[in-house]
């Protein structure tokens, strides 16, 4: 019994050194918006070594959804393998960029219903979710004055391209705010050009602010702490804002353990990144070799 | 009068005690946690043993696993043709299997299919009991099995002989065999009897074949009417106070004034034996023994255990000769086999231009 308890607390006084020095950073899939300027700092002296770590785990931004489902309860690891394997193959059929919520996608479906067999739909991406084969997306556009959302499966066999037209990042993790700010912000042409960016740059943030419309809304975007929000206060009633004050949880980020329940353990990430790593590469510099092919043409300003 | 107690004798000595069954339908409740500290099995504690033995017991299992793993199938030595041939009546051995989770695939026509994964973990035959030496505990109002079938026992995943009990152990070691963690009784013809030691692959079905899945369901604990029976309880508001999901009641007046035997009422849900009929199989691993059913309502939670058989529909029931009586293990089998209507991952992507 009294080893039970010293072991627990020793465990506990590693895990709390391991939060302290920010290691829990690593394991959240979560972007990382203010740190860019800190690790680009970092990177310059660093060796080879852990360089090539870094880069393993920072493709759980790029493939979100290669890290399972945290819930202990659903996990098995031949499963999760099984699974993997036919992500991968299903990557060497199609290209699937890397992509983030607040980017403009283009999408080509083969559907057996349309005149010509195929479908393209451009839009931006509001929503990314799902692990494994279950992944999928959401994009939305304004057709006719008619706002219109389509949800893709992202390893359908009916998806013939996705294209990225504009690749960049928001404010926030998810647009589904979209559905209530002016129809301008979610407008995109059919025709909409790619927009290449610069080789070895980073994904630009857009820092965009979208109109809300006024009431009724969706959700109660008031208390969701949204950063993309250029004019909620002038809604808000005193009721709301005193609700949305009640409803604040600020000591959920100090709460360890729902963080790590929330995560894969950094050990599992190592070992999923390690056996998926050389695969995806191949995948990505074949990509690369194809679309240095295709014409360049110079990108547009934000939100033109 | 001697007579009498003669005859009465010789019916008491008739009776047999594995006849007899109390007729008391399993019901499963909560049982709360048992606070007393839990009393140590005798020998459990190595306590007694020195390095030595604890090295020697180390080896002895070892070597047993060893010779288990390079053991050869016993089904080699038998000749085809000393095998009866298999008829729809037939009835063959199933499979313990684990569920181990559910994903999407998709069929030709682009449409998404749910299944459920399916892992045959390391079964062998331990044991072939005859129609005439298989009796059953059955009570009077129990469906009868017919004498005509006898019973094969089949163990799920070796363990640790030392962490089982010497009965336990025992019970595989006549037969020359590691304990396993699950062990079930497939009843069965006797022409599909098999030696013992034969291992059982996901191969002993087939794709586009219909089974059905015998497991526990999902232990709810003590539940309402609302979750447990789908009842629509009353309203939130307009005066109703107290009764927002209760049952209302549960008998009417005058000659039934009681309780009915059977009227829904809260109580324990789940944790029950239920058997799923007629799942397809649309795809089987053959490397890591891996069976994708159709749809995600097999019994049971991820890792829980869950037993297949040929299904009994009748619309679905076996049509041509299954591997009979199971599939002998061969190096040439292709990696994967796949139902005719699923599309495969590394196929190109589907498109409906000649259609």
């Amino acid at each position: 019994m009294v080893l039970a308890v010293r072991k627990s607390v020793e465990w506990g006084i590693t895990a709390a050194k391991l939060f302290v020095r920010r290691e829990c950073r690593i394991l959240s899939t979560l972007p990382e918006k203010q740190e860019y300027a800190e690790k680009q700092i970092e990177r310059a002296p660093s060796g080879r070594k852990s360089i090539t770590k870094k880069s393993i785990l920072e493709s759980r931004h790029i493939y979100p959804e290669f890290l399972p489902d945290p819930n202990p309860n659903w996990r098995n690891s031949l499963r999760e393998k099984l699974e993997r394997e036919d992500m991968l193959k299903r990557r060497g059929q199609v290209e699937i960029p890397e992509f983030y919520v607040g980017s403009v996608l283009a999408v080509t479906i083969s559907d057996p219903h349309a005149q010509s067999k195929t479908n393209k739909f451009v839009g931006i991406c509001i929503e990314r979710k799902g692990c494994g084969l279950r992944a999928d997306f959401t994009l939305r556009n304004v057709v006719d004055h008619q706002g219109v959302e389509v949800r893709y499966d992202l390893y359908d066999p009916t998806i013939q391209k996705i294209q990225v037209l504009r690749l960049e990042k928001r404010l926030d993790d998810k647009l589904l705010y979209l559905r209530d700010s002016l129809p301008e912000y979610s407008t995109f042409p059919f025709d909409m050009d790619q927009e290449i960016l610069p080789e070895g740059s980073e994904v630009p943030v857009n820092p965009i602010q979208v109109v809300l419309k006024p009431k009724p809304w969706v959700e109660r975007w008031e208390r969701q702490e949204l950063k993309g929000i250029a004019n909620i206060e002038e809604y808000l009633t005193e009721k709301n804002k005193i609700k949305r004050e009640l409803r604040k949880t600020p000591w959920e980020k100090y709460d360890l353990m729902k963080q790590y329940r929330k995560t894969i353990p950094i050990e599992d990430q190592k070992e999923i990144w390690t056996e998926v790593y050389t695969q995806l590469h191949q995948l990505q510099s074949a990509q690369k070799k194809m679309s240095r092919k295709r014409v360049f043409t110079s990108p547009k300003s934000l939100l033109a | 009068m001697a007579t009498n107690i003669q005859i009465l004798c010789r019916n008491i000595f008739k009776l047999r005690i594995d006849h007899v069954v109390h007729s008391s339908s399993f019901t499963p409740r909560y049982r709360p946690p048992y606070w007393y500290s839990k009393k140590e099995r005798q020998g459990s504690s190595n306590e007694h043993l020195t390095r030595d033995n604890i090295d020697f017991i180390e080896e002895v299992v070892q070597d047993k696993n060893t010779n288990q793993t390079n053991l050869k199938s016993p089904l080699v030595n038998i000749s085809p043709q000393s095998i009866q041939p298999w008829t729809p009546r037939t009835r063959r051995v199933g499979l313990i299997a684990r569920k181990i989770g559910n994903y999407p695939v998709w069929d030709k026509n682009g449409k998404k299919l749910q299944t459920t994964l399916l892992q045959v973990v390391d079964n062998h035959v331990i044991k072939y009991i005859p129609p005439e030496e298989y009796k059953p505990m059955i009570s009077k109002n129990h469906w009868k099995e017919k004498p005509t079938h006898g019973c094969l026992l089949v163990g799920s995943e070796t363990i640790d002989p030392t962490t089982v009990t010497k009965d336990y152990c025992g019970l595989f070691d006549r037969v020359g065999m590691l304990p396993k963690k699950y062990l079930y009784r497939f009843v069965i013809s006797p022409e599909s009897a098999l030696p013992t030691g034969t291992p059982l692959f996901a191969t002993h079905f087939r794709v586009g074949d219909y089974l059905d899945v015998r497991a526990k369901t999902m232990d709810r604990g003590f539940q309402g009417v609302i979750k447990r029976w789908g009842f629509k309880g009353m309203p939130a508001s307009h005066g109703v106070t107290k009764t927002h999901r209760r049952p209302g009641n549960i008998g009417g007046g005058g000659e039934k004034a009681r309780v009915w035997p059977g009227t829904k009422m809260p109580g324990h849900m789940g944790n029950r034996w239920r058997i799923l009929r007629g799942v397809k199989i649309l795809r089987i691993n053959t490397k890591h023994n891996v069976i994708w059913t159709l749809g995600v309502a097999i019994p049971g939670e991820t890792g829980a255990m869950c037993y297949l058989y040929d299904t009994i529909l009748p619309l679905r029931k076996l049509q041509t000769t299954p591997p009979f009586p199971t599939q002998p293990p061969t190096d040439d089998l292709p990696l994967e086999f796949y139902d005719e209507s699923i599309h495969r991952f590394e196929n190109p992507t589907l498109s409906f231009e000649e259609m």
